[in-house]
């Protein structure tokens, strides 16, 4: 099976084609998974080494997140950081625990006036280096996809969950005004990647369900998260790149709405919550899955289990295109190492099309 | 009678947060009994939230807006309960297990059993055996509500139920665990008294354990 990377592979996929074989897709593999894989330490400064390991494994892209507020990445050098402690400190003087000015664990906009006292100047400065830096360690037929454009998580986690639950019913043009600041910064930043010749798509990153359905009504996410969206995908497609969204939880009730903004690729298909069968024989004509080999089998199953569960995936989604092979939300440093292999390898195996499964 | 306790339950289902108050005021006014307030108006409006809820019809911020409606009725009955009076359905320890962070789910359970008369303990996240322990001890609960996001944490809430029973305290309540990666096979195998796939399920299931009826 060819392992060269070739990011039109995984376009015919996308556009519902059959090539020489189902491509791979993850959004994230664990640095640990990456290191025993080559057989060397990758660390997420490790640019060369991440290209390395997702050329070598076989896929088409690489994924590199570039957003504002990437969970992760907010450090204590973040600017965001530097001037919410700042701002703390001139509100709570005093104030030693470094979780009072971390985005990822305290929320900062609980009022109206809290709109304008929080530093978006800031928080839009987003750090592009390691998309530029990546443009000239690709090799030949290997694309970029951009992790970008979180609307939905980022306003809540500003807000607060139940603090943004709450006022998304008691005052819904306080969370809009908050969802417009936060969709503003990453719009904007789409202009930045789209000027990238290597950045091939966009990946939102946005959980809107729980296992038992969306977390909000799908109507106040079709107004307030999925508008936002159309307009996304709609400039993706005018650039020539593709708008690919990741979600956990149950979104069956969400998969028409998911698709009429022109999202063209949908992972990872929750295990937990949602049958991929399903999904393909219902939707699957009008969007691409990516998905959606078990975590928890991942982390429990024997290397038997995981190929026979990749081979019901290539059976009931591969054919005809619009499918390519993964986890069922991302490879953690958690799951077995052999059970990673075994999914690969199984859809190297038996993913070649034709399909004869 | 009936047109007061009818339109503080509606109030309470529709998230009316800003006309509560006056209407349980209104309704003490007139005569009306305040635990049958509490009972037969503004619990049992949270049974049918908690309905409305587990069934997908309304969604995480209706539900919120309910449950803070209810409290601020009770808020007003409460202070005019006789002596006595103002007892709980039970009292609940909520808490997320060691090594992880997740408390929506968490949160929301909690919400939804104090909307339903219990009385709840939220000690957060990242809760280690020894000190749901000490607390399980200090507070003597009626139940035990466990929460994990994380199939890696999971186990967590077996070394819990294990630890219960070493000290002896297993038989003094019951637990009941939730959390995405969970199923009812993974409860029974851990000795648990109960799982709640989502919120509402939640709250059914402490009704049972507190022998309320449906």
């Amino acid at each position: 099976m060819d392992l060269k990377p070739d990011f039109n592979r995984f376009l015919a996929a996308v556009h519902h084609q059959e090539t020489d074989r189902v491509p791979l897709g993850e959004i994230l593999i664990d640095y640990s998974v990456q290191s025993k894989f080559l057989g060397r330490t990758v660390t997420a400064d490790d640019l060369a080494g991440q290209v390395e390991f997702w050329t070598k494994a076989g896929y088409d892209f690489i994924p590199i997140t570039v957003s504002m507020m990437s969970p992760g990445k907010v450090t204590e050098e973040s600017k965001i950081t530097r001037v919410l402690k700042e701002m703390v400190l001139r509100e709570k003087p005093g104030t030693t625990d470094p979780k009072a000015w971390n985005l990822e664990m305290t929320s900062f906009i609980h009022e109206r006036p809290d709109i304008d006292k929080f530093p978006w100047e800031a928080a839009a400065d987003i750090d592009f280096s390691k998309l530029h830096a990546v443009k000239k360690l690709l090799p030949p037929g290997m694309k970029v996809i951009a992790i970008s454009g979180k609307i939905f998580t980022l306003t809540w986690m500003l807000m607060g969950f139940n603090n943004f639950a709450l006022k998304l019913a008691l005052d819904e043009s306080f969370v809009a005004e908050v969802f417009e600041r936060v969709a503003t910064i990453q719009f904007k930043a789409l202009e930045t990647i789209f000027a990238m010749d290597h950045v091939a798509g966009v990946w939102v990153v946005d959980d809107v369900a729980f296992g038992t359905g969306p977390m909000i009504s799908p109507a106040a996410l079709k107004k307030h998260v999925f508008s936002w969206y159309k307009k996304v995908g709609q400039r993706c497609h005018d650039k020539n790149r593709i708008f690919l969204m990741h979600s956990d939880g149950d979104l069956s009730t969400l998969m028409d709405d998911l698709i009429a903004m022109d999202l063209d690729v949908i992972q990872p298909i929750d295990p937990s919550c949602m049958d991929m069968a399903k999904v393909k024989k219902q939707w699957g004509d009008h969007i691409c899955l990516i998905g959606n080999v078990s975590n928890e089998l991942l982390r429990s199953a024997t290397s038997q289990e995981i190929e026979a569960r990749v081979k019901e995936l290539l059976r009931d989604a591969a054919p005809g295109g619009g499918f390519a092979l993964g986890s069922g939300n991302s490879v953690p440093n958690w799951a077995k190492y052999e059970n990673y292999l075994a999914m690969r390898e199984a859809c190297l195996k038996y993913g070649g099309y034709p399909i004869k499964l | 009678m009936a047109d007061h306790m009818e339109a503080i339950k509606n109030a309470v289902i529709s998230g009316k947060h800003a006309e509560i108050k006056a209407l349980v005021t209104q309704a003490l006014d007139a005569g009306l009994d305040p635990n049958t307030i509490i009972n037969d108006a503004l619990i049992a409006a949270m049974d049918v939230v908690g309905t409305d809820f587990g069934s997908g019809k309304i969604f995480v911020p209706e539900m919120l807006v309910a449950a803070l409606t209810m409290k601020s009725g009770l808020d007003i009955v409460k202070p005019r309960l006789a002596a006595g009076e103002n007892q709980s359905r039970g009292t609940v320890i909520m808490a997320t297990v060691k090594g992880d962070l997740h408390d929506i789910g968490k949160n929301l359970v909690s919400m939804m059993l104090e909307g339903a008369g219990f009385k709840v303990l939220d000690l957060g996240v990242d809760l280690s055996v020894e000190k749901l322990i000490d607390q399980v001890k200090a507070i003597q609960p009626d139940i035990l509500g466990l929460s994990a996001l994380l199939t890696t944490t999971m186990p967590e809430m077996q070394k819990v139920i294990a630890e219960l029973k070493t000290q002896g305290l297993r038989d003094k309540l019951k637990v009941l665990v939730g959390g995405a990666p969970l199923d009812r096979a993974f409860a029974e195998k851990i000795g648990a008294d109960g799982y709640g796939a989502n919120a509402a399920e939640a709250v059914e299931l402490a009704r049972r354990f507190a022998g309320v009826k449906a």
